[in-house]
């Protein structure tokens, strides 16, 4: 399967001059999936619109909060040589800081059978345009990734919540949520005020 | 002149096609449908948050319970994720018994949605038929895998089921029984008054509307989209078999309902491929492998269409991030189209249609 135009690779560099990190990977059957990190996660809009014209479907957008990759401890003489040299916090590509609160949003786009993953990072607190008023199926998936994490979607047309009811509090998946809460184990209260009233009737 | 007054009602959460809850708030003038607004989050489970805290292997188990109908749809692709970090390449015997696991499951699951079609139109006889006929699937399932719904066949590296020739003779005596009985139902469909006039050009999705909303699976196949993952990029042993696509050109709820008939029969020479061809050997891998750290996607042609997996790992025994979209997802999107103009009596009918999967969609 060769569902990706060759051409196509020029169109994303051009769509996206601050640089793109591009790589490929073939399944035993062929199948190809490409990868295209972004330099700027702003150029994600001219990328989307170049896609569209190559007639790619918008499949899934994922987020995550990718892991800060684990350091050796640094020994006392190596930390101050460290600071002195001014070593840095490691950095996805485009320099946002890969802190573990830091977003990797990845946009999989399927053309002919083939998977293209566009990825964009953006830093905690920072915001990301809508791919909506390009692509219908990117509503839903937008919603749905405002309500797991506190990244904003400017511009979004519906940016209701999808799934979560607006009385819970947003960015889920930031979050410990203790599974009492999840399955709203309020309504065993009734067996908890028994329990408390037996324990205060036997003291 | 005045406007004619509209009027909103609820349809939903309960009740609306199958027993699965979901809220349509829908404008009316008159007996028809002007606007549809789709309101989710009935059903959501957090079973996103639970991938992050279980291990890999785990999730193997866990996902097989996102859905009932689709359940070995979630946990095939996921693995397929898993052995494309790890570079693994599953024996021959157990790609095919994939592709046994997997066509078994999609009869039982088309079945079950045109039985349901029967019933939304008040012909409950030919609904009950339609289980009747699925039974034989149910009861295969139950005899190979020993569960009727959640089959747990699959597992990183193959599956974690055998045939041997008893189990392979019952199966293509139990396919001998079912095909013709599936033939019949076909005609049926194409034939029934009571069928046909509350399918034909009821609830149209147009093909560019179809590519606009993204849709996949028998919803896109109706519309002339010949988009399947079994052919478009091929997993276990699909590319040694030679899978019928069938597509149809008018996207009504009979077309879609077509479509599901027709694979019934495709799914079953599948099988019947498989199990001439099967080949000898082991059916998984020997040792359990480690996944490495790596990102790698999945997707399969699920009963309801494509479904798509994403796995992120960093080498810990929990995965890093496991997101996944289901054919459902943007199918809902496609109902907007197909319920502007329609009946008020026509919306579960054509709710149905999309054959949708809420526990799938909400997680």
């Amino acid at each position: 399967m060769t569902g990706l135009p060759e051409t196509l690779q020029f169109q994303l560099t051009a769509a996206a001059p601050s640089g793109i990190d591009y790589s490929s990977s073939t399944s035993l059957h062929g199948v190809v999936t490409f990868w295209c990190g972004l330099a700027d996660s702003e150029e994600i809009l001219a990328v989307g619109k170049a896609l569209l014209a190559a007639g790619a479907r918008l499949a899934m957008v994922s987020a995550l909060q990718p892991s800060a990759p684990e350091q050796d401890e640094p020994e006392d003489n190596d930390t101050a040589e460290a600071e002195r040299s001014g070593k840095e916090a490691p950095k996805t590509f485009g320099g946002t800081p890969l802190d573990s609160k830091s977003y990797e949003i990845d946009y999989h786009f399927v053309l002919g059978g083939d998977f293209l993953t566009v990825i964009a990072y953006v830093p905690h607190g920072g915001s990301i345009p809508s791919l909506t008023p390009l692509f219908r199926s990117a509503d839903w998936p937008e919603r749905d990734m405002m309500e797991e994490f506190a990244i904003v979607v400017r511009d979004h047309p519906d940016p209701r919540r999808l799934f979560l009811d607006p009385a819970i509090d947003g960015a889920v998946l930031e979050r410990l949520i203790p599974y009492s809460t999840l399955v709203n184990a309020a309504s065993t209260k009734a067996l908890w005020d028994k329990v408390l009233a037996a324990k205060r009737g036997a003291s | 002149m005045t406007a004619r007054p509209t009027y909103t009602i609820p349809v939903g959460p309960l009740h609306v096609a199958l027993e699965e809850p979901m809220y349509f708030h829908i404008d009316v003038e008159g007996e028809t449908v002007r606007g549809v607004d789709i309101r989710a989050g009935h059903v959501h489970r957090g079973i996103e948050y639970l991938t992050a805290k279980r291990s890999i292997t785990q999730n193997v188990v866990l996902t097989e319970r996102i859905c009932a109908l689709c359940s070995n749809s979630h946990p095939e692709t996921f693995v397929m994720a898993c052995e494309e970090i790890a570079g693994l390449e599953i024996p021959p015997r157990a790609a095919y018994l994939r592709v046994i696991a997997a066509e078994i499951k999609r009869i039982a699951s088309h079945l079950f949605n045109v039985g349901i079609l029967a019933h939304l139109t008040g012909y409950d006889t030919l609904f009950m038929h339609a289980m009747q006929v699925r039974e034989i699937m149910q009861d295969v399932k139950e005899t190979l895998f020993g569960n009727r719904m959640d089959i747990a066949a699959m597992c990183i590296g193959g599956v974690r089921y055998d045939l041997d020739e008893e189990m392979k003779a019952f199966l293509s005596a139990s396919l001998d029984r079912l095909a013709p009985e599936a033939d019949a139902l076909v005609e049926t469909y194409r034939r029934n008054g009571t069928i046909l006039r509350r399918s034909k050009g009821v609830g149209v999705l147009a093909k560019d509307q179809a590519v606009a909303c993204a849709v996949v699976g028998p919803v896109a196949r109706a519309c002339g989209l010949g988009y399947d993952v079994r052919t478009a990029a091929p997993y276990a042993a699909y590319d040694r078999l030679n899978v019928a696509v069938p597509t149809h050109a008018d996207g009504d709820v009979w077309s879609r309902a077509m479509i599901r008939l027709t694979e019934i029969g495709a799914s079953v020479a599948l099988i019947r491929q498989c199990l001439r061809d099967l080949p000898d050997g082991p059916v998984r891998l020997a040792d359990r492998p480690d996944i490495p750290a790596g990102r790698a996607m999945g997707k399969c042609e699920a009963p309801r269409g494509e479904l798509v997996y994403f796995l992120k790992t960093n080498g810990a025994d929990e995965p890093e991030r496991v997101k996944w979209r289901v054919p459902s997802f943007p199918n809902w999107d496609a109902l907007r189209f197909m319920l502007k103009d329609a009946k008020i009596a026509d919306i579960a009918i054509i709710v149905n249609s999309i054959d949708p999967c809420v526990s799938c969609t909400e997680r």
